[in-house]
């Protein structure tokens, strides 16, 4: 019975080609639009880490200026990073079961001379649990050791452009790279990973790409390293040059604990205390407000959605809303203007329902032709959109298409068919049979 | 006119007009919104920075040569690039300072009157040397710029301060205190000053650290992360450090930045190879600030005209269901004495009066969408005019869609009524 309305609903399409083309065209635009936007929206909104972004938590304390807060739209809110001193103390606790401060400096990278000149490249200082933290995926290798840490051993995590580009993409694990007057030894190379959302730090752009090389923290120090990052201050360091920027209020480090179960209440106690603690020593002059959040927490405080991308995702479900309107008008036209047939199925014995039925499965198959153009058109679409980002803002791949995107368009489409064709399947199994007989 | 029977016969098929009306006004609540949306966006992009930014390069000189790491050696080569830059034809100024226009942020700090307990407020803050607002380009209100020697002697004293510890007074602040020149921009002149010339007189900093005020300079504007755009003071150092290296402005000759790009890399690899060369125009860079909005624009341009598009093939298709529909009324009406002309007005005045009424909800539509957008994203307050464009563009809309069918309706022969249908 299904397969028979099936090719009704085909025949009926044939018949007016040019009709069934603005039909089909137009829920095809709608549902182009509303997918490619809300994927869009999806990239960067959604959780960077699902399996652990409730464990992981970013650590703000709010050691700012006595006399006014933090700049920024919302007073409340601490400095957006901690300061070196703080991240010194506050990694001595054991609470959390991974941990690690993080910021970026920009190196000079001394490849081989057949391969090209020195460049400055950015840099990302982090400890040895940064990589089983956020579950960064490696190719050849993996990360370092405490022990590589504490030395600190000279290695690194170089990523797969860097790889590409010192070693033609080889498994360069044990080979060495020189940066700045040092040498390190590649332990890891990863493979492509490129969140939306650069969600380890988003105290600039949110959106830039991942660094491409990963090096122990603890080389701070022998390298008199400065950060690439913010660098907020409100105070004047108590001694000159690189050992007083250590000492001092100035916060440029992202602090990152993992709190599985129930450390996190632990943790604050822990962290609590210790601002207590610096507080009878005079630092922390404002009050106590520590923050220790979840990834999705932290990012939703910080809006990495921009506005206008939400914007843009609203106005594209109601482009689908009017494509959905526009759909049902010409539906309802078209079944009207097919009264006097309907009228002879009637009395030829057909139940309401099976007309019905009838309508419905051609409103559906419209959805699902049009929908299937439309995603084809997304996918198009979101291609051109990152071929755009690529070259206006040299940000590869900033859009993915996901499975749950997938699952959203075909969704609409049905949805979109089943809203839009109701009313006029509805309208039209009311029809009496009788007047339209008669004018036959 | 006929607009009672038109009326009549519209209330007899509710539902089919009805969403029709429907449709344009939810299509005016979006083009309206996303209009105003994108021509905030354009505002921003078309701001000017008060500089000579298509004839501005930046070229930043990181030195890898360990050699660099001593300071004589550092500044004997800032000396030798800015004469070779000076010395470049096409080149009217060249200047070493760390400010880079439209890069969307740089270095800031409080400042406030001397001596006083008034507000600290925040201002961006930059080396400048002999050369800086030439080469931006912009002009002094008042006052002087720096000289050469001055910057030198600036440089030396601020390398000495920074070279030893400062011994602490009481109040935990330096106990030296030093005072500097600065010059700064009108707009940070009267947010601390007021409308009096802030000529000769003093800020301080949260040291206790004066800065004496030379000079003002006319509009500076450069997007930063808080609200301080237009907010300036400049002070004379030389910026040159083996880690950071040097930065440079150049102002070309009209017309010349593209071309000279590459001359100038030339020149500067030749006086010295042991450093990298990043250059980059202006015009490049506020291309890249502007990326996103530039992004979104297309994409929201393309949104309204699809938008027109689908809601137009929508008015389309509903005519000329009303024209096959009504074929032998039309016939009939023809049969009877009505003209071409009055067939091809009936359509036409009948679609208006649909669209119409879906304009009128969609004014309302338009304003409660602005509102939702508001709360949630930083959409702008939606004008009367916008709304005025929209009800015009689409009245505009509905009578070229109706055209087509309705001219096909009016061509419907009287014979057509007497035949059975």
């Amino acid at each position: 019975m299904l397969l028979y309305n099936f090719r009704i609903a085909l025949l009926s399409l044939k018949r007016n080609r040019i009709l069934s083309l603005v039909i089909i065209g137009g829920i095809a635009l709608g549902i182009a639009v509303s997918t490619m936007f809300s994927t869009m929206r999806h990239a960067f909104a959604k959780d960077p880490i699902p399996s652990k972004s409730d464990v992981l938590h970013y650590v703000r304390m709010d050691s700012w200026d006595p006399m006014k807060p933090y700049p920024g739209d919302d007073p409340t809110q601490p400095p957006t990073q901690i300061t070196y001193r703080d991240m010194v103390e506050i990694m001595k606790t054991d609470i959390p079961v991974r941990q690690s401060g993080t910021f970026k400096s920009n190196l000079l990278l001394f490849p081989d001379q057949n391969i090209g000149r020195p460049r400055k490249v950015i840099v990302r200082m982090v400890f040895s649990d940064f990589f089983p933290m956020f579950e960064i995926p490696f190719r050849y290798g993996s990360g370092w050791d405490k022990r590589a840490d504490a030395g600190p051993e000279p290695v690194v995590v170089i990523d797969e452009e860097t790889n590409d580009l010192l070693f033609g993409g080889q498994d360069s694990v044990g080979k060495t790279v020189r940066i700045e007057d040092r040498e390190f030894k590649v332990v890891g190379v990863l493979d492509t990973w490129r969140p939306t959302v650069k969600f380890y730090d988003v105290t600039q752009n949110p959106n830039e790409p991942p660094e491409g090389i990963f090096m122990p923290f603890n080389f701070l120090r022998p390298m008199q390293l400065q950060t690439a990052g913010n660098s907020d201050g409100w105070k004047s360091p108590p001694l000159p040059g690189f050992e007083g920027r250590l000492v001092s209020e100035t916060s440029w480090i992202q602090m990152w604990v993992e709190l599985p179960g129930d450390r996190a209440l632990p943790y604050k106690d822990f962290l609590a205390a210790y601002v207590g603690e610096q507080k009878k020593a005079g630092r922390f002059p404002r009050p106590l407000n520590n923050r220790v959040q979840p990834v999705m927490t932290y990012l939703k405080e910080r809006k990495v959605v921009p506005d206008e991308i939400t914007a843009m995702a609203v106005v594209s479900l109601l482009f689908l809303a009017v494509c959905a309107l526009n759909l049902m008008g010409l539906l309802l036209a078209k079944f009207l203007a097919r009264a006097p047939e309907i009228g002879v199925r009637r009395a030829l014995g057909a139940r309401r329902l099976d007309i019905f039925v009838q309508h419905i499965v051609e409103c559906e198959l419209v959805a699902i032709i049009g929908g299937t153009i439309g995603i084809a058109i997304s996918l198009a679409g979101i291609a051109v959109l990152n071929n755009w980002v690529k070259t206006i803002l040299n940000r590869p791949d900033i859009i993915q298409f996901d499975p749950q995107m997938l699952l959203l368009a075909v969704g609409l489409s049905l949805a979109a068919g089943l809203v839009a064709g109701a009313y006029p399947a509805w309208r039209v199994c009311h029809i009496a049979p009788a007047i339209h007989l008669k004018v036959q | 006119m006929e607009l009672g029977p038109i009326v009549r016969a519209l209330r007899r098929n509710k539902t089919r007009f009805g969403l029709i009306a429907l449709e344009i006004a939810l299509t005016l609540a979006i083009v309206t919104n996303c209009v105003t949306m994108i021509l905030e966006a354009r505002t921003k992009m078309v701001k000017e920075s008060g500089f000579d930014d298509s004839n501005i390069v930046s070229v930043r000189s990181t030195p890898f040569d360990p050699a660099f790491k001593e300071e004589g050696y550092r500044d004997n080569s800032l000396k030798q690039d800015l004469a070779a830059l000076r010395g470049t034809p096409g080149v009217i100024a060249a200047t070493n300072s760390g400010f880079l226009p439209w890069q969307g942020g740089g270095s800031s700090t409080e400042m406030r009157i001397a001596g006083t307990k008034g507000e600290m407020l925040r201002t961006q803050i930059y080396n400048a040397d002999e050369g800086t607002f030439q080469a931006l380009g912009v002009e002094m209100v008042e006052g002087t710029a720096f000289t050469a020697e001055q910057t030198d002697t600036d440089t030396l004293r601020l390398a000495a301060l920074s070279a030893s510890a400062r011994e602490m007074g009481a109040d935990g602040l330096p106990r030296d205190k030093f005072t500097q020149d600065v010059v700064i921009s009108r707009a940070y002149g009267k947010l601390v000053f007021g409308e009096a010339s802030p000529l000769g007189k003093l800020l301080e900093d949260s040291d206790r650290d004066m800065y004496r005020v030379v000079g003002t300079i006319e509009d500076f504007y450069n997007p930063y992360g808080w609200p301080i755009h237009e907010y300036v003071v400049f002070y004379a150092n030389r910026r040159r450090s083996f880690e950071g290296g040097a930065p440079y402005l150049v102002r070309t000759e009209p017309g010349q930045a593209v071309v000279i790009t590459k001359t100038i890399e030339d020149r500067l690899v030749a006086a010295n190879a042991g450093r990298n060369l990043q250059m980059r125009t202006i015009d490049e860079i506020k291309a890249q600030f502007f990326g996103a909005q530039r992004i979104t624009v297309r994409l929201m341009t393309g949104t309204v005209v699809l938008l027109v598009f689908v809601t137009s093939l929508g008015i389309v298709g509903l005519t000329s269901f009303s024209v096959t529909e009504r074929t032998r009324q039309i016939g009939t009406r023809r049969a009877l004495g009505a003209r071409r002309a009055d067939i091809l007005r009936h359509f036409l005045l009948e679609n208006w009066v649909v669209t119409t009424f879906g304009l009128v909800l969609g004014v309302g539509l338009a304003y409660a969408l602005n509102m939702g957008l508001m709360s949630g994203a930083a959409a702008t307050k939606l004008g009367w005019p916008m709304v005025v464009g929209g009800v015009t563009l689409l009245w505009c809309v509905g009578i070229l869609a109706t055209l087509a069918p309705a001219m096909r309706a009016s061509r419907i022969s009287p014979a057509i009524a007497t035949r059975n249908v």
